[in-house]
C-alpha cells in the first residue's frame, strides 16, 4: 500500500489521488471518466438520436390515449393552476411527486400554449424522460464494467423494443420513477465511490419511490449494487448514509399527510392510511401463468409487442444469477439481475394486482442483463480455452464463425419483428376517434359552461380547454359514483347530467358504477367516432323522464 | 406571511450551516482514496531531522516522570526534551531535575513570568531549542515511540513547515459526556483537520504539533495573551502560506483523557471558545488569499456561537412547524435543519462504531444509546460554554482557567487575571 500525505496548505492543491487499498474487487475495464471518453460520448449520442427519433415520431397518435395518462396530466394541470395536488380531493392514491414533476416538465409548454396541455401533445415531455433514462442505461452499463458495445446494445434494447416504445411514450409515473431508479443505480455504482454519491443514490431512490411507490421492491437490489461498489474502509459510512437519506426523504410523504392532518383515518377526510389500505387490498388479477386470469392477459399484451426483451431479459437474469460465482460479468451485474428477479417474483404473486405498466420498471434492467448475457456468451465463445499454449488459427477462425452465426441468427429473429412493431409505432394513428370526439364536444355543444359531461380522464383536459367547468362540468366519469363531493351535486342522479362520452374505458368500468351505468342506459348516441370495440360514442342523456335540463352545478 | 418568510429564511440558513458542517466532518470518508491519504507515510528509515520536544508542566509532578520516560523510549536518534517548569512550582521542578540528571537528552527550563500560561512557558523555552523541529506535548500525554520517525519522514517527503499528528481522547466509557467528547476528537483529528489542511486554513491542535524551528522563530513564537495559542499559531502560519500537513494513524495518535468533571469540561470549552473569538478578532486570517479560505476561516472561528444558536433554534423550528398554522410548504422547510441534524446523528453512531474498531475498544449497545440520549444535553453544554465565553470576553476576563491537572492549586491560578 502506498500512501502519502496529501493534505497540504499551499493554496490550490487538488486532493491527491492515493490508490486505495484493493480488496479483491471485480473491476475489469472501468472507464476512468465516462464524460471524458470520446468514443463513449459519440456512441451514446448516436444511439440517443436513433432512439429519440423512433420514440418521438408520431408520439401523439400512437398508442391509444390511456385513462391513466389523463389522470396524471390533469393532476399536473391542477398543480400548475395552484389548485393543490388534484382538482378533485387528493386521496393518497399515489404519492404526488410524480405529477408534480410532470407539472414542472410541462410548465413552459403550457405557458406558451395553454390549450396544448392535453394528453396527446404533452406526451412530448416523456421524450425527455425517455432520453434521460436511455443515457442512464448506457452509463450504468459502463459503470457495471460492460464493454462499450454491450452498453450500446443495452441502450438500443431499452430504447427500441416495441414494448418500450409503446410504454415509454405514455405519460406514466412509472417512466419517471424508472429514471430516478436508474440514477440511483448509477450513483450507487459511482467509480469514485464517493460518500456523497452514495448519499445522493439514497435520495434518488427515495424520489423514485415517491414517484411510484412500487419502486420500493427494487431497493434491496440497489443496496446490493452499493455494497458491491463501495470500499471496505468507507462502506459503513456510505451505506448508512444512503439508507438514512432514503428514509428521511421517504418520510416526507407521511410528514406531509401529518401536517395536513390526514395521516390517520377519521370522519370527513381522506387519509394516507386509507390510501394504503386501498392499494394493498386491490382485488388481485390472478396468477400470471393461469391462462384465464387478468394477469395472464396483461402478460400476453406485453408479449404481443415484444418477446425478445421480456423473455430474453429474464433468461439473461437467470443466467447471470446462476453463474455469479464464476463469471466476472455476472458478479458485476448482480444488482440489475436481482432487480429483474425480484420484479419477476412479485409479478408471480397469485393474489396480486398486476397493472399493465408494471413491466415498465423492469425494462431497463431487462435490457442491461440481456446485453450482459450477450457479452458473457461472446466472451465464452471467443476467449474461454480448453488447453494451454497458443491456439491454432483454425480454432480462432471457428470461434469467430460461431459468433458471426449467433449474431446473424439473433438479428434475423429480432430485426423483422421489431421493424414491424416500431413501424406501427411511427405510422399508426390510434387517436383519431379521440381527437374527433374532442372537436365535436368543443364545437357542437352550445353552452359548454353550463353542460355536465361524464368523460374519461384522457379527454378531460380537452373539455376543460373547450370551456367546460373543470370538476363538476367536465366530470371524471367514476367520480359520479365514488366522490361524495361530486355526487352531492347530483341529487337526481344521472338526470342531472347532459352527456356521457362512452370510450372503451367508460364502457368497461360502467358495469360497477351505478350512476354511470344508468347514464349509459338512459342516453342515445348523437355522434360516434371509430368502429367496433375502440369506438367513442357521445351519448346525450335523455332526461325527459324528469325535469328538463337544469344543471344545478353546485359549488366546488 | 412575514412570519412564514422569516421562518423559512432562518430554517434555510440553519440547514446550509449544518449541511456544510456535516460535509466537512465527513471529509476523510468521502472516498477510499481520501481516507488512505490521511495516514502517515511509512518511514523510509533515513532520519535526518533533529527534534526539540517541549513539555510544559505545571503542578504535574504525579504524571511528568512517566511521560518523560515514555518520550525517551522513542525510536528516533536525534531529539531533546525540554521540560518547562515554573519558578513557583518546586514539586514539578524536582521531578524534572531528577530526569535531567538521569538522561542528557532531558533539559529543564524555568519560566519566571509573573503570570503563567502555556504560550509564555513555551516562548521561554524557544530560544533554548537546538533541534530543526520544535514539537509540543502535554505533561500527561502518552506518545507512541514510532511517532517521531513518522513525523521526520512526513517533513522530508512533503516539504512541510508544520506537521500535526493525531490526538485522541480514549476514555469514552467514563461518562456520557466523555463519550461525546471522544467522538468530537475523533471526527476532528480523523477527518475535519485534513480538510482544513487541504483548504489552506488550519487551527492547529494543542499538542503533537511539530513546527520547523526557523519558521516558529520567524513567526515570533506563540501569542502569550491568546487563550487558544495553538489555534492562533496555525491560523497565523497558514495565513502566510506555510505548508501544513496533517496525518492520522490510530496506532500513532497521542492518547489523552477527557476532563475529569463536567465543570472542567465546561471551563476548557469556554477557554477554547474565547480563544477562537480572540483569534477571530486578531484578523490574521484576513491575509488568506482566497475568498473561500477566508469564508472557511470566518465560519470555523465562529462555529461555537453558531452551534449555540442552532442548538436552540432547531427544536424551536420544529415546534413552530407542528403547532403554528403555517403553509405546508413552509412547514416542510422548517424540518430541513432537523433532517441534517438527524443525518449528523446517524453518522456519529457509525463514527462511534468505527472508533471502536480503530482502537480495538468494545463499544456496547448502551454506549450508542448514551450517544443519542446525550446529544441534546451536550448541545446545551456547548451552548453554555459559548455564552460563557462571550460574556467573559466582553468583561475582559482573559485569564487561563486551567482545569484538570491543576488540582488543589486551581484557585490560585484562576486569580491571575490579565489586565484588560
Amino acid at each position: 500500500m502506498t500512501s502519502t500525505l496529501p493534505a497540504v496548505t499551499t493554496s490550490k492543491v487538488p486532493a491527491q489521488r492515493t490508490p486505495a487499498p484493493k480488496t479483491g474487487s471485480t473491476r475489469r475495464t472501468r472507464p476512468s471518466r465516462l464524460r471524458a471518453s470520446r468514443p463513449d460520448l459519440v456512441l451514446c449520442a448516436v444511439l440517443l438520436v436513433a432512439v429519440m427519433t423512433v420514440q418521438g415520431w408520431n408520439i401523439a397518435d400512437y398508442p391509444a390515449l390511456s385513462d391513466d395518462e389523463g389522470t396524471y396530466l390533469a393532476q399536473a394541470w391542477a398543480v400548475q393552476q395552484g389548485e393543490g395536488l388534484a382538482h378533485y380531493t387528493y386521496w393518497y392514491d399515489h404519492p404526488p411527486l410524480g405529477w408534480i414533476q410532470i407539472a414542472l416538465l410541462t410548465w413552459i409548454p403550457s405557458l406558451i400554449s395553454p390549450e396544448s396541455m392535453t394528453v396527446g401533445p404533452m406526451r412530448i415531455v416523456m421524450l425527455l424522460v425517455g432520453a434521460a433514462s436511455a443515457v442512464l442505461v448506457y452509463v450504468l452499463s459502463r459503470r457495471l464494467s460492460l464493454p462499450r458495445w454491450a452498453a450500446g446494445l443495452a441502450m438500443l434494447l431499452f430504447g427500441l423494443s416495441p414494448l418500450s416504445v409503446v410504454l415509454q411514450r405514455e405519460i406514466f409515473l412509472d417512466n419517471i420513477a424508472v429514471m430516478w431508479t436508474l440514477l440511483a443505480f448509477c450513483l450507487a455504482a459511482s467509480p469514485s465511490r464517493h460518500l456523497w454519491h452514495h448519499f445522493a443514490a439514497g435520495i434518488a431512490a427515495a424520489a423514485a419511490v415517491l414517484t411510484k411507490e412500487t419502486m420500493l421492491v427494487v431497493l434491496p437490489a440497489l443496496m446490493v449494487t452499493m455494497w458491491r461498489h463501495s470500499h471496505r474502509d468507507t462502506r459503513k459510512f456510505a451505506l448508512t448514509g444512503a439508507v438514512t437519506a432514503c428514509v428521511l426523504i421517504g418520510l416526507s410523504y407521511p410528514l406531509f399527510a401529518l401536517l395536513k392532518g390526514e395521516l390517520l383515518p377519521g370522519a370527513g377526510h381522506v387519509s394516507l392510511w386509507d390510501g394504503l389500505v386501498y392499494q394493498m387490498t386491490r382485488p388481485g388479477s390472478g396468477f400470471i401463468l393461469d391462462p384465464g386470469s387478468g394477469s395472464h392477459g396483461v402478460l400476453r399484451s406485453w408479449l404481443y409487442y415484444d418477446r425478445v426483451l421480456p423473455l430474453g431479459g429474464l433468461a439473461g437474469a437467470l443466467l447471470l444469477l446462476v453463474t455469479r460465482r464464476r463469471s466476472v460479468t455476472a458478479k458485476a451485474l448482480a444488482g440489475p439481475a436481482l432487480t429483474v428477479a425480484i420484479l419477476a417474483l412479485v409479478a408471480m404473486r397469485p393474489t396480486g394486482y398486476l397493472p399493465a405498466m408494471y413491466v415498465i420498471q423492469a425494462l431497463p434492467f431487462l435490457a442491461i442483463v440481456l446485453a450482459a448475457g450477450a457479452a458473457s456468451v461472446t466472451h465464452a465463445v471467443l476467449r474461454v480455452r480448453g488447453g494451454r499454449g497458443a491456439e491454432k488459427e483454425y480454432v480462432t477462425r471457428a470461434r469467430y464463425a460461431v459468433l458471426a452465426l449467433l449474431v446473424a441468427a439473433s438479428a434475423a429473429y429480432v430485426v423483422p419483428r421489431w421493424y414491424d412493431g416500431d413501424r406501427t409505432a411511427v405510422t399508426a394513428d390510434a387517436n383519431a376517434p379521440y381527437r374527433a370526439a374532442s372537436r365535436w364536444l368543443a364545437t357542437e355543444v352550445e353552452h359548454p359552461e353550463d353542460t355536465r359531461v361524464l368523460v374519461d380522464d384522457a379527454l378531460w383536459l380537452d373539455l376543460v380547454h373547450a370551456g367546460y367547468r373543470p370538476g363538476l362540468g367536465a366530470i371524471w366519469f367514476y367520480k359520479a359514483d365514488l366522490d361524495p363531493a361530486v355526487t352531492r351535486t347530483m341529487p337526481r342522479g344521472w338526470r342531472d347530467l347532459d352527456y356521457v362520452v362512452a370510450s372503451p374505458t367508460v364502457r368497461r368500468d360502467a358495469v360497477d358504477l351505478p350512476n354511470v351505468r344508468r347514464a349509459m342506459e338512459h342516453s342515445t348516441p348523437v355522434a360516434t367516432f371509430g368502429e367496433g370495440e375502440d369506438r367513442i360514442e357521445i351519448r346525450r342523456i335523455d332526461s325527459t323522464a324528469g325535469t328538463a335540463h337544469t344543471s344545478t352545478g353546485g359549488n366546488r | 406571511m412575514l412570519t412564514s418568510v422569516f421562518i423559512a429564511a432562518v430554517s434555510l440558513a440553519l440547514f446550509w450551516m449544518a449541511a456544510f458542517t456535516l460535509w466537512w466532518q465527513m471529509h476523510a470518508w468521502r472516498t477510499p482514496e481520501v481516507l488512505a491519504s490521511t495516514r502517515f507515510g511509512r518511514p523510509d528509515g533515513g532520519e535526518q531531522l533533529s527534534f526539540s520536544l517541549l513539555l510544559p508542566a505545571r503542578h504535574e509532578q504525579a504524571v511528568l516522570d512517566h511521560t518523560i520516560q515514555r518520550l525517551l523510549e522513542s525510536g528516533h536518534d536525534d531529539f531533546e526534551i525540554i521540560v518547562i517548569v515554573g519558578h513557583d512550582d518546586p514539586d514539578t521542578a524536582e521531578v524534572a531535575r531528577s530526569a535531567e540528571a538521569r538522561d542528557p537528552r532531558v533539559r529543564v527550563v524555568v519560566d519566571t513570568h509573573e503570570r503563567k500560561n502555556k504560550p509564555r512557558a513555551m516562548n521561554t523555552a524557544l530560544p533554548h531549542c537546538r533541534g530543526d523541529v520544535v514539537g509540543v506535548f502535554d505533561a500527561e500525554d502518552q506518545v507512541h515511540p514510532e511517532l517521531l520517525a513518522h513525523v521526520d519522514h512526513a517533513f522530508r517527503s512533503t516539504g512541510a513547515d508544520v506537521v500535526q499528528g493525531g490526538v485522541q481522547l480514549i476514555n469514552f466509557h467514563s461518562s456520557w459526556y466523555s463519550l461525546r467528547n471522544c467522538l468530537e476528537y475523533f471526527f476532528w483529528f480523523r477527518s475535519r483537520l485534513h480538510l482544513h489542511a487541504q483548504k489552506g486554513f488550519i487551527p492547529l491542535g494543542g499538542n503533537t504539533v511539530f513546527v520547523r524551528t526557523a519558521v516558529l522563530r520567524e513567526a515570533g513564537g506563540w501569542d502569550p495573551d491568546c487563550l487558544a495559542e495553538d489555534c492562533d499559531l496555525g491560523v497565523r502560519l497558514s495565513s502566510v502560506g506555510k505548508k501544513v500537513v496533517v496525518a492520522y494513524d490510530s496506532d500513532m495518535v497521542t492518547r489523552e483523557e477527557t476532563p475529569g468533571s463536567l465543570m472542567s469540561l465546561l471551563k476548557q470549552r469556554t477557554r477554547w471558545n474565547q480563544g477562537f473569538l480572540q483569534v477571530y478578532r486578531k484578523k490574521d486570517w484576513k491575509q488568506l488569499p482566497g475568498f473561500g479560505q477566508r469564508l472557511l476561516a470566518r465560519y470555523t472561528l465562529m462555529t461555537p456561537y453558531l452551534q449555540a444558536v442552532s442548538g436552540v433554534i432547531i427544536p424551536l423550528n420544529v415546534a413552530v412547524a407542528l403547532f403554528l398554522d403555517v403553509p405546508v410548504g413552509i412547514a416542510f422547510i422548517t424540518f430541513l435543519p432537523a433532517v441534517t441534524a438527524f443525518v449528523t446523528f446517524v453518522f456519529e453512531l457509525v463514527g462511534l462504531h468505527d472508533f471502536g474498531k480503530q482502537y480495538g475498544l468494545r463499544v456496547r449497545f448502551v454506549h450508542y444509546l448514551k450517544l443519542v440520549a446525550g446529544g441534546p444535553f451536550y448541545q446545551v453544554l456547548l451552548a453554555g460554554a459559548a455564552v460563557r465565553a462571550v460574556w467573559r470576553e466582553q468583561r475582559g476576563r482573559r485569564d487561563w482557567e486551567l482545569t484538570s491537572h491543576v488540582g488543589a492549586h486551581l484557585t490560585e491560578v484562576t486569580r491571575e487575571d490579565v489586565p484588560a
